[in-house]
């Protein structure tokens, strides 16, 4: 039958899963994670799916998102790797930047333990130049000797980083080839294939963590493969979700330096989801995805549809330029700690209380008041229950604690700190919110606020209020929407080459060719994936510049003369770029010269989507009409705030000050804004 | 007072993200060697009065925007500034800026006829003319050495560009391609950074506004008050010296200062330091106090907010004209090794009033290159401008962080791939040199080296120090390694240059560099035995070290 599509999240707490049914039905199942092997969790998941009657049999599609090589890398739990590079050129991984990203005051500073150490790290003789000549031919004894040392010294994967290889991948093409023969068996990543882009250490690193976490990722997709046909899940459509938000197949996750792909997939499903439901299946062109969860709050910018992205990021303190969805994430969020430091200022974050001991209200131990107790105390959140009323909060610690930690040492009221404690880290959303919108020359003033996670539909409406956007949007199932978004994502695998050459003296004969190039590439390895013949888009780009400046602007060439390249081509790009410039930065040159530096393939499979049926949300609680809870929102006056049950938001707007809850979220909707359904299942919030 | 605390919290934290959404455009949007790769530069708002309400991410360049913004109100008078102003300086003494390389913009932020703010912005120049290409002269006597010199002047007359004035830095300059577009990209933060006062001034009030960065000033006071006051009273002294000031190679530059701490204020007396020089090693004010409070901030809390309102717990003796207090014509643009080596006083200073706290000497400035030469891979394009790290000293239960700028700077190295791609030479060797830690309980930071093949004639100009006084230890720390400058290293022509020096050097020539390795703590003999053989396991340390700067037999230690 083939009726059903599963995705399943792995969150740090919670495994979400959601199973759409033919008919568009969505089902919800969350079960407890389970960190030390996360697939476990996602067996005992789909073990209760079928335990209520579905056939393992029926699911023909199975979308994952898992953060297994993120945590690894975060704690330190990858392969034992040793590194193949030129001869005289260790500094690389210990010099790094050279710069420090962590707090500049730190007299102690120190770096991150290497992934590979000094004492695995060979160099071999050979260079390449940076046209891509050969100027000293490779030293393949060394090599050898190389791998058969590193190989004495326990090591099971390599990374080959050479200069300028990414002009000419010879030498590292055939040293892997040597490793390889020398030690089978083992992992290697080529930074070529990994990262071929200019400037060293970040492909270094790229290619480091490739090897640290390959064989990693490939035991947790053996292990997943291997229960999902135990469980009788025999379809052989299983993906696994990217940081560049589209997803690739189970079995193409290891090899070829697809790992470093993995490691900012996060919260790219939660984005992914904002896009295909809101963006092009509902039509709204400018959204904002704000995802406030328990520890921090992720916000991405939507447009058309489509994530806006990165290629320069990342994961703990490594560097790892791959595309990724453009997500920042701050330290705000539901279990954020509030204090006041020596001169009476009020702060929040950024620690967190995290899930243990968790906010004061939770009764498990925590002391610090946190956003949750804020939010208790100003009367935004149900005493009564927390999670469908698994939990019930204890409003009168949260009040202790905020009276005794904050309002006291300000000289203000329990009611008017929490209110500030609640302004403050709106206002941190807001802060950010605003230099990312800049930074993309977003207007914020015609875009939508979408709100998720468990927080994000309490604080949406007054983060937009400050950022004079005018309507906020709370999807009809906030706390399982990332799950959804595995189910609406493309394959979509990125390739690139750097070559710098001004656009002025490239021909279309070597454009083409090089772009060639990455197609063939991109051909060969989908046909390897079992995914040849398939329906699929070649996207190409070009990473430009003015000469002398040291960082590109990612150009995208679609509806220019591009496929194949012709010289009328070249020009369009150059006055695209010169208007990208000019937006981005709010200056242009046109008189100056205009460099190419990245070639860029994006080939995009597109998946088919589900057709999604808004078929109620479980009600959370018995509130029904002429219920009402007392709210600030200023921490003096109080309202009297009705309190809805989701489902019974109607299409007719009802003004704030208002509350709705439901089984995952509370939304609450301040005065001068309204709530109204929208044909979606979606909550509608409009400032009037 | 009428504006509540938490507006005062919620508007720093603003100004804050304000001051981050400026450095991004200018990053991502600089032209030249040294702005792209190195991010040498800074953008700020403060308030009316120039005061500061959160420090800049290149911190040092903080106080230099308070004495500028003071020297543009003296200048100009406030009622006279307009909407719309901006003005420019590279001046070391006018406006307080760290050498004539940098230059600053500022711009005023009228809302509704009142003076709110002035939103700002300082960066380096590849090249200011003078006497060398990049300008920096490390053998320079007098100032007019080091380039065009532009009092705090009006590039911007109420939004109206001054063409006259942009032809006039044009024509000042080896590299007028690369300085314009700097230029027209701080030009542009400024008045990104207006915008955005302006929109708080219209969602808040201006009233708002204005009351809350005068509190943001008391809070900041505060906040070091309470800081300060863990500090016991008491008295700290140290000395340090410079190899030289880069004209008289002969005598060392002492530097020297003495802290008085009584009941929580801070009195620092710079008036053993040696006088001013007659090579660019000199300071003014702003430098000195950018040292002092980087240090402070790092012995207290490395997370405390710096705002001027710290200004009225700490003050400063100087003699007159001393390295730290010179006057004109007196050359400075060495200025960031005088500034790193004060760094490493102050924190020895204060060593016996914060036990644990301080580290060794670190690596200073590890020095910068400027490549120049006669056409070049692509024309049009600056010199190559590479500043380099070094290491940080050991302190108490941390061994010191190797190959990487410290303390005051922060900047980035420019990539072995992109100086090969762009210019004519190549890097023969990139590698950390062993032992060049200074040996200790906790071992200092390695420096690292880096080997130059000139593929064309070129002219060398580089600076740095710690060549002949080596970074010192702390508490029975052993000194860094040297830094080192050599012409044909590993041939028989092989010459050991000074630490500052001026090279014309043909195709073919091979030119090593390497910065200062950081000081140790504590007495090596107590460093414990897995540290040492993990020293020896990542090559960190030879067996020869070893055995010299430990006293342990590398073959026993490894088994």
């Amino acid at each position: 039958m083939n009726e059903y599509r599963l995705g399943v999240d792995v969150g740090g707490t919670h495994t979400d899963l959601v199973l759409v049914d033919g008919s568009g039905g969505v089902r919800v199942e969350k079960v407890p994670s389970t960190p030390g092997n996360p697939s476990i969790a996602v067996l005992e998941g789909i073990g209760r799916l079928v335990d209520s009657g579905i056939a393992p049999g029926d699911i023909g599609f199975f979308g994952h998102g898992t953060t297994v090589t993120t945590n690894a890398l975060l704690e330190m739990k990858g392969a034992r790797a040793g590194l193949l590079i030129n001869e005289g050129f260790r500094a690389i991984q210990e010099v790094q930047t050279g710069a420090r990203e962590t707090n500049q005051f730190d007299l102690k500073f120190r770096r991150a333990a290497p992934l590979v150490p000094q004492s695995r790290t060979e160099e071999i003789g050979g260079r390449i130049d940076y046209r891509g000549r050969e100027i000293e031919p490779l030293d393949e004894d060394a090599v050898e000797r190389a791998a058969r040392e590193l190989s004495r010294k326990g090591v099971e994967a390599f990374a080959v980083c050479f200069l300028f290889s990414f002009m000419n991948p010879a030498h590292e093409r055939r040293a892997g080839e040597i490793v390889r023969r020398a030690v089978p068996d083992s992992h290697v990543s080529l930074s070529s294939e990994v990262l071929p882009r200019i400037r060293e250490w970040p492909r270094l690193s790229a290619c480091l963590i490739d090897a640290y976490l390959g064989p990693v990722l490939a035991r947790y997709v053996g292990d997943l493969d291997v229960g999902l046909d135990a469980r009788g899940i025999g379809t052989p459509r299983r993906f696994l979700m990217q940081s560049n938000g589209g997803v690739m197949p189970l079995s193409a996750a290891h090899g070829r330096g697809r790992t470093v792909h993995t490691l900012l997939s996060g919260p790219a499903a939660g984005v992914r989801a904002c896009g295909h439901v809101l963006g092009e299946r509902q039509g709204r062109p400018r959204l904002i995805a704000m995802d406030m969860g328990g520890t921090s709050c992720d916000i991405a910018f939507i447009e058309d549809g489509v994530p806006l992205e990165v290629t320069e990021g990342t994961v703990g303190e490594r560097k790892l330029d791959v595309p990724a969805l453009d997500i920042a994430t701050i330290s705000a969020g539901g279990g954020t700690v509030a204090r006041v430091n020596a001169a009476n200022l009020l702060t929040v974050g950024p620690d967190s209380a995290g899930a243990e001991p968790g906010p004061v209200c939770y009764g498990l131990g925590g002391d610090r008041p946190t956003v949750t107790d804020a939010d208790l105390v100003s009367g935004f959140l149900n005493p009564e229950f927390l999670l469908g009323g698994a939990t019930a909060l204890d409003a009168e610690a949260a009040g202790r604690a905020i009276e005794t930690r904050i309002a006291r040492p300000m000289g203000l009221s329990t009611r008017e700190a929490a209110s500030g404690i609640v302004r403050l880290i709106n206002a941190r959303m807001a802060d950010e919110i605003r230099v990312q919108a800049a930074r993309k020359v977003v207007d914020l003033a015609a875009a939508s606020l979408v709100a998720f996670g468990g927080a994000g539909p309490v604080h949406a409406a007054m983060v937009a209020e400050e950022l004079g956007i005018r309507r906020v949007l709370v999807p009809p199932r906030p706390g399982a929407f990332s799950a959804l978004g595995l189910l609406c994502s493309d394959v979509v695998h990125d390739y690139i080459r750097s070559e710098i050459v001004e656009l002025g003296a490239l021909s279309p004969e070597r454009a083409e060719s090089l772009f060639r190039a990455l197609e063939e590439r991109a051909e060969r390895e989908l046909s390897e994936e079992g995914l040849g013949g398939s329906e699929r888009q070649f996207v190409r780009e070009l990473d430009l510049r003015y000469a002398g400046q040291g960082y590109e602007i990612r150009t995208p060439l679609h509806g220019l003369d591009w496929r194949p390249v012709a010289e009328k081509g070249l020009a369009q790009v150059e006055e695209r770029f010169h208007a990208l410039h000019l937006r981005l930065h709010g200056h242009s040159a046109p008189d100056s010269t205009v460099e190419a530096v990245s070639f860029r393939l994006r080939v995009r499979m597109p998946m088919p989507r589900p057709e999604l049926v808004e078929n109620g949300v479980a009600a959370a609680s018995e509130a029904g009409p002429g219920t009402a809870r007392s709210v600030t929102f200023d921490g003096r006056t109080r309202l009297e705030a009705p309190v809805h049950c989701r489902a019974d938001i109607g299409e007719d707007p009802t003004m704030g000050p208002l509350i709705v809850e439901q089984v995952d979220a509370t939304t609450v909707v301040p005065p001068g804004w309204s709530a109204h359904g929208d044909g979606f299942g979606n909550i509608v919030l409009d400032a009037r | 007072m009428s504006v509540d605390p938490i507006t005062v919290a919620l508007l720093r934290n603003r100004i804050a993200s304000v001051m981050q959404q400026m450095d991004y455009h200018f990053f991502r949007s600089g032209y030249s060697t040294i702005v792209r790769e190195s991010r040498d530069f800074s953008c700020i708002v403060v308030d009316a009065e120039g005061r500061l309400l959160a420090a800049p991410w290149m911190f040092f360049h903080g106080p230099v925007y308070f004495h500028l913004v003071q020297r543009i109100l003296a200048l100009y008078g406030a009622e006279n500034l307009r909407e719309g102003d901006v003005f420019v300086t590279n001046h070391p003494y006018e406006g307080n800026m760290p050498h004539a390389s940098d230059m600053g913009f500022v711009a005023p932020v009228v809302h509704d006829g009142r003076l709110v703010a002035f939103a700002a912005t300082i960066a380096h120049k590849a090249d200011v003319g003078g006497t060398v290409p990049g300008s920096t002269y490390g053998q320079a006597t007098e100032l007019y050495h080091e380039g065009m010199l532009l009092p705090p002047v009006r590039i911007h007359d109420a939004g109206e560009p001054d063409e006259d004035m942009m032809r006039l830095i044009a024509a000042n300059t080896r590299a007028p391609y690369v300085v314009l577009g700097d230029i027209s990209g701080q030009i542009g933060v400024t008045r990104i950074g207006r915008e955005h006062v302006h929109a708080m001034c219209a969602r808040y009030g201006t009233d708002t506004v204005v009351e809350a960065m005068e509190a943001m000033i008391d809070l900041s006071t505060e906040e070091f008050r309470a800081a300060l006051a863990s500090i016991p009273d008491g008295v700290g002294e140290a000395e340090g010296f410079l190899d030289h000031d880069g004209v008289d190679d002969t005598r060392p530059v002492r530097i020297h200062v003495r802290v008085r701490v009584s009941e929580g204020t801070l009195e620092f007396d710079f008036a053993g330091c040696d006088p001013q020089t007659k090579g660019p090693a000199n300071l003014r004010i702003a430098m000195v106090e950018g040292c002092v409070w980087y240090c402070l901030i790092g012995l207290l809390d490395p997370t405390l907010r710096y705002g001027d309102g710290a200004r009225r717990l700490v003050s400063f003796r100087f003699a007159e004209r001393s390295v730290l207090s010179a006057e004109p014509p007196a050359p400075c643009s060495s200025y960031m090794k005088t500034c790193q080596k004060l760094v490493d006083v102050i924190l020895e200073a204060l060593d016996p009033l914060l036990p644990g706290r301080s580290i060794a000497h670190s690596g200073g400035s590890g020095g910068s290159i400027v490549v120049a030469r006669p056409g070049g891979n692509r024309p049009g394009r600056g010199n190559q401008y590479e500043i380099f790290g070094s290491a940080y000293g050991a302190g108490e239960g941390a061994d010191g962080a190797s190959g990487v700028t410290v303390h005051l700077a922060n900047l980035y190295a420019a990539p072995v791939e992109i100086v090969e791609s762009e210019f004519p030479c190549r890097i023969r060797r990139f590698e950390l040199n062993p032992d060049s830690g200074g040996a200790g309980e906790f071992r200092g930071g390695l420096n690292f080296r880096r080997v130059y093949e000139m593929l064309e004639p070129a002219q060398v100009v580089y600076r740095s120090d710690r060549a002949a006084v080596p970074p010192a230890g702390l508490r029975g720390g052993k000194p860094g390694g040297p830094s080192r400058f050599v012409l044909h290293p590993g041939t028989d022509r092989e010459e050991v240059m000074p630490s500052s020096c001026r090279l014309s050097l043909d195709a073919g020539t091979a030119f090593s560099v390497q910065g200062a390795g950081g000081g140790g703590y504590g007495d090596p003999s107590e460093r414990s035995p897995d540290r040492i053989v993990r020293d020896l396991e990542e090559g960190y340390v030879t067996p020869e070290g070893a055995r010299r700067d430990y006293g342990v037999d590398p073959d026993a230690a490894g088994s």
